[in-house]
């Protein structure tokens, strides 16, 4: 894949793969996420108005996806890149990669669904369950830390937020790597 | 990824996450997630694996349909490797909403 790990990235890799050590991880990115954005308000709730089968759905991944001919995600800065990517619906799938670092993408490399469950979204529009795809989907990278947390806070996530918006989209389906 | 959710959420568009993460979730204050406490790197599950994909993403939409109220994390209890997946009753997510 694009980026090249160390050995000491691999290994840290296989170590965060045990679910108890993520958890260790999650706990001090928590903190850090305190302190760059105030989450002591209420949290964000909007109402689900209409039917699945008329709905419009976007997908949004942390997982690092993004096309080939897309730029990838930054690897150099430890904070992570707060930049996203879209990727419009009717994509073909063989020109999507992973750029990050930060996790072993070796399974999702072999089946996006994984992570970005583009095809199977395709499947539920067929079949009626969900109404329609909306026109782009968004790949961002996890692992934010620092100055990218309120980049990501203030800007680059708010920004998608809005494109979701004039795409008329009714819900987002979000998954983490 | 709470962030974005939230993000999204507070222009009053619905979300569902998935989880693998409960804390970070929690802390973050995700409007509504699905925890499944699995291997960094496999939110929908094991690749090639369709029917366990397909079972999370169903029980991502049902409980962006049934949640009242935000925070809510859902904790279906999925083993990793050692469940059988069926196909999901997708059916019965249309009549609801």
């Amino acid at each position: 894949m694009p980026e090249k790990l160390t050995l000491f990235e691999r290994l840290s890799n296989r170590l965060f793969a045990i679910p108890a050590v993520a958890q260790l991880w999650a706990k001090r990115s928590v903190a850090h996420t305190r302190q760059a954005v105030d989450l002591t308000g209420d949290i964000p709730f909007a109402t689900v108005r209409k039917p699945l089968a008329h709905s419009r759905v976007a997908l949004i991944t942390t997982a690092g996806v993004h096309l080939r001919q897309q730029p990838p995600f930054d690897m150099e800065n430890p904070d992570g890149d707060a930049t996203y990517r879209e990727i419009l619906a009717t994509v073909d799938l063989a020109q999507l990669t992973i750029t990050h670092k930060y996790y072993d993408h070796t399974d999702a490399d072999a089946d996006l669904n994984v992570v970005f469950p583009l095809a199977h979204f395709r499947d539920l529009v067929q079949q009626g369950v969900i109404g329609s795809l909306a026109p782009r989907h968004f790949g961002f990278m996890g692992h934010i830390d620092n100055a990218q947390i309120p980049l990501l806070n203030a800007h680059t996530a708010p920004e998608v937020a809005a494109k979701l918006r004039t795409d008329k989209v009714d819900f987002a389906f979000l998954t983490p790597a | 990824m709470g962030l974005i959710a939230r993000a999204v959420e507070a222009v009053g568009i619905p979300t569902v996450s998935i989880s693998i993460t409960r804390d970070l979730t929690e802390a973050v204050g995700v409007p509504r997630a699905v925890f499944v406490k699995w291997p960094l790197g496999h939110p929908l599950g094991e690749p090639n694996k369709p029917l366990q994909q397909r079972t999370l993403i169903f029980a991502a939409l049902q409980l962006l349909l049934a949640a009242s109220t935000p925070g809510v994390i859902a904790e279906p209890g999925y083993r990793w490797r050692r469940e059988n997946y069926t196909e999901p009753d997708w059916a019965s997510l249309k009549q609801r909403g």
